[in-house]
């Protein structure tokens, strides 16, 4: 008997470990996969000097568990086991009971310092534009009572106060957090992703009016498209939990608001123009999100029918993707700035001076991690 | 390239075993030699040169000190030759850097080559063996070179000697049962190091990062714990991978590992601990050197010298020195009186005194510096910040589970209830096709968890 057992186990071995790799041989590569929203690796070129620095087997390696036959139904099972352990964070993402919801790492306030010090220099150097700076908590700062108990996150208030009070006087801070943590019953933010939701930016577009010096239109007033019932954002494609709603896209039409003209989009390569500012192809695809804006560039122009000739410069992450649709509707011309793929200094794109108001508006997370908001302070060229 | 990889299980594997089973007899020892080539390489394109030049080395001087059998003199200088050029390049490599900041020389180091330690005493064993005229001298170079470049144990061990594989070198049985027993022994290391050891290190991962004067109580110990676990199963199921990759070639490597976290005493857990490290220095270094045969003195001498080498070889630092030291020590206080002392009381204190004392050790010898190591063991006894935090609390929340199959996994409850059952029930039909139908699910198992590998480090790296 045992040595029958012992050959059976030879047998089912030999048969796993050889049709492995004969599937690999034989199933498509892709070079995108839309389930974990990333790119996946290429089979690596050889060369020797590749092989000498090992950087080949390296790539190697990663095209090989990259283009692994089924390679998402293999990470969903090891995140199964994960939760089998009873860990309630899974590469990043607490896992509450109705949301994802992300680990905000401990910021290194040496270089938000130097973040603060870059608006406060912007401010300063560009008297002619009015500076207004608004933070906007994540998921987790309005819903620290979802996290499994204990669970170590980032005091996101603290945070956002104490960044506030190191501004000067002539920034002009929009406290957002009361009116996210009043709004907390409604739909947000998303349930799988790091964003906020149409709504949510909404929200924060009626709050800010006093500030900015528009009038904000009512919620009555717009049309509500829901553009997207499926939508899996980047939390679920960190941790593959499906105990959580997928959720929805909105956008938000306006029909006595203004006309978008023209939309102009740099990335630093070359420039590109659509007449919308909602790019729909991107609903068939991974990261839906992308619908507001396209996927971020770092600078995009858009150009509206407005009379007022009022005009506006954001400097932002991708939070303000969803927000910049409702400023349409106040002003003539909206230039958008993402530092985080400019190259050198925004003076390459635009001069802040020549626009009424510049706005800062980033979310919690990424202004205490990126390390391109300093650029902002680049005056001299 | 390591065995927890989708290159080696799902690529390197099944193209040499295919070659291999094929190949006619005279030609299997070339296919281990080429894959054993290939397979460093993969990790180490430049220094593989240098892995066949001291094979290369080991096996002149074994054939020199045939040859010379009647003249002492000339064997002496062979094994000396061998001995000079194989520790010159281990020194150069892995302790010049470290020595000459003792005395505050600036010097260029290169990097370490992988497994550098392992194949080194590995080589070492031929040449001293043959001195010894225990072994029979390997005429072939393909077979030494073989020997050498055997892939399931060039870089992590077991450190199977000459004298271990020298019958199956030349001559082997390859069947369809110690190819099965192989492969229930290869995954058993699979499971252990990408389920066991990778899931609970990176709490070590987590812990080893943060800030020791600001860590509480709960924190420290859970972190160290952790990497009391992720070291044992890491490192025990590299072996268990070797023995059985071993066995699906033909070969019989000696046990590395025997549960040695229930070891009632230090002495008794480093005979169930790297058994093949601790059998090379007791047959190379601590019997050459009188062993326990000259006096007490003498002993303990010998005793320290052994284990402040032993600390040495995990890696160039001061904590591995210490930490080989130390046990060092404990093992001589054992020797002295408490030994004897342990074995009158309960058999839980000689567990409990074990198991704390290394767990103690493994501060030592995983973290960077010494400062580090006594600020963490502060830390353990309440000098970071009190007694519990919420980092301890969901840590304790989030691997309580882990840590419970953990610490059952390195009991023999396990093996013995398997055992238990067989001998009640008889090795039943059922078994027979159950078996194989467990190995398959934890083969795939493990697969999920190669493919989707967030953390999985190569601990060695120092060795």
């Amino acid at each position: 008997m045992q040595r029958k057992q012992k050959i059976f186990s030879a047998v089912v071995f030999m048969l796993i470990i050889f049709l492995m790799p004969l599937i690999f041989l034989i199933s498509g590569k892709k070079s995108f996969s839309m389930e974990e929203n990333r790119p996946l690796a290429k089979k690596p070129e050889f060369s020797f000097s590749l092989l000498a620095d090992k950087t080949y087997m390296s790539d190697m390696d990663s095209f090989l568990s990259d283009n692994f036959p089924n390679r998402t139904g293999w990470v969903k099972t090891k995140k199964f086991f994960d939760r089998m352990l009873g860990k309630t964070i899974i590469n990043g993402i607490y896992l509450a009971d109705d949301m994802l919801i992300e680990k905000l790492p401990e910021p290194d306030y040496d270089e938000v310092e130097k973040s603060i010090d870059a608006v406060n220099r912007f401010a300063e150097y560009y008297g002619n534009t009015k500076v207004s700076f608004m933070l906007v908590p994540t998921s987790a700062g309005v819903y620290p009572d979802k996290l499994p108990s204990a669970a170590p996150q980032l005091n996101q208030r603290e945070f956002i106060n104490e960044t506030a009070s190191r501004l000067n006087s002539d920034v002009s801070v929009i406290d957002i957090y009361d009116t996210m943590i009043a709004e907390r019953e409604n739909y947000i933010y998303y349930r799988t992703d790091h964003h906020w939701t149409s709504y949510g930016a909404y929200c924060a577009y009626r709050h800010a009016s006093a500030n900015l010096g528009y009038k904000a239109a009512d919620y009555n007033k717009f049309d509500i498209e829901h553009v997207s019932s499926d939508f899996t954002g980047t939390f679920y494609n960190k941790c593959f939990y499906d105990g959580v709603e997928k959720d929805i896209i909105d956008i938000y039409n306006y029909k006595n608001g203004n006309n978008v003209t023209s939309v102009t989009q740099n990335d630093g390569a070359g420039e590109t123009s659509s007449d919308s500012i909602y790019f729909r192809e991107y609903l068939d695809g991974g990261d839906k999100y992308c619908v507001f804006l396209g996927n971020n560039k770092a600078y995009t122009n858009i150009k509206t029918d407005s009379l007022n000739r009022k005009k506006i410069l954001v400097i932002k992450d991708s939070y303000a993707n969803a927000f910049i649709p409702f400023l349409v509707n106040h002003y003539s011309e909206i230039a958008v700035v993402d530092l985080r793929y400019v190259k050198n200094s925004l003076k390459e794109y635009i001069n802040p001076n020549n626009y009424d108001q510049t706005l800062f508006l980033y979310n919690a997370s990424t202004f205490s991690t990126d390390t391109n908001v300093k650029m902002a302070g680049f005056t001299e060229q | 390239m390591v065995f927890s990889s989708v290159m080696f299980m799902y690529f390197f594997l099944p193209c040499v075993l295919l070659l291999y089973y094929v190949s006619p007899k005279k030609f299997k020892n070339l296919v281990i030699l080429a894959s054993g080539l290939f397979f460093y390489a993969w990790g180490e394109p430049v220094y593989v040169f240098l892995m066949l030049f001291t094979t290369f080395v080991d096996y002149m001087a074994g054939l020199f000190i045939h040859k010379y059998d009647k003249q002492p003199k000339k064997r002496t200088y062979a094994l000396l030759g061998s001995l000079i050029i194989n520790l010159g390049i281990l020194f150069v490599f892995k302790y010049s850097g470290f020595v000459a900041d003792i005395f505050g020389i600036d010097i260029e180091t290169l990097p370490l080559p992988i497994g550098i330690s392992f194949y080194t005493f590995q080589s070492i064993s031929y040449t001293i063996d043959m001195y010894l005229r225990k072994i029979k001298v390997q005429k072939s170079f393909i077979n030494y070179a073989a020997y050498v470049t055997l892939f399931p144990q060039i870089v992590a061990g077991p450190i199977v000697r000459y004298e271990d594989v020298q019958n199956e070198i030349n001559h082997r049985k390859i069947n369809g049962v110690l190819i099965g027993e192989g492969v229930g022994i290869f995954i058993k290391g699979l499971f252990k190091k990408l389920f066991l050891a990778n899931s609970i290190g990176m709490l070590w991962s987590e812990v080893k990062a943060m800030d020791y004067s600001e860590i509480s109580v709960v924190t420290a110990w859970l972190g160290i714990l952790a990497f009391t676990f992720q070291i044992y199963y890491d490192f025990s199921g590299y072996s268990d991978m070797a023995v059985g990759l071993g066995k699906m070639l033909g070969f019989n490597f000696p046990e590395n590992f025997r549960h040695p976290y229930i070891s009632r005493s230090i002495s008794e857990f480093w005979r169930r601990w790297h058994i093949t490290l601790g059998s090379w220095f007791r047959s190379y270094v601590y019997i050459p050197l009188g062993g326990n045969r000259k006096g007490l003195a003498k002993t303990l001498r010998n005793l320290l010298i052994v284990w402040g080498l032993t600390g040495l070889w995990h890696g160039a630092s001061w904590n591995f020195i210490l930490w080989g030291l130390y046990f060092g020590l404990i093992i001589i206080i054992e020797k002295l009186f408490l030994g004897r002392k342990l074995k009158r009381l309960r058999p839980w204190v000689g567990n409990a005194y074990t198991f704390i004392l290394v767990v103690f050790g493994w501060v030592l010898f995983d973290t960077n510096t010494l400062g580090d190591a006594v600020s963490y063991l502060g830390a353990m006894f309440g000098a970071g910040s009190g007694f519990l935090d919420t980092v301890g609390a969901y840590e304790f929340k989030n691997y309580f589970v882990l840590f419970i199959l953990c610490a059952v996994g390195s009991t023999e409850i396990f093996g013995r209830t398997v055992k238990k059952l067989q001998r009640y029930y008889g090795v039943s039909k059922i078994m027979c096709y159950a078996t194989p139908i467990v190995q398959a699910a934890v083969l795939l198992m493990c697969t999920a968890y190669l493919v989707d590998s967030t953390y999985n480090p190569f601990l060695y790296f120092r060795f």
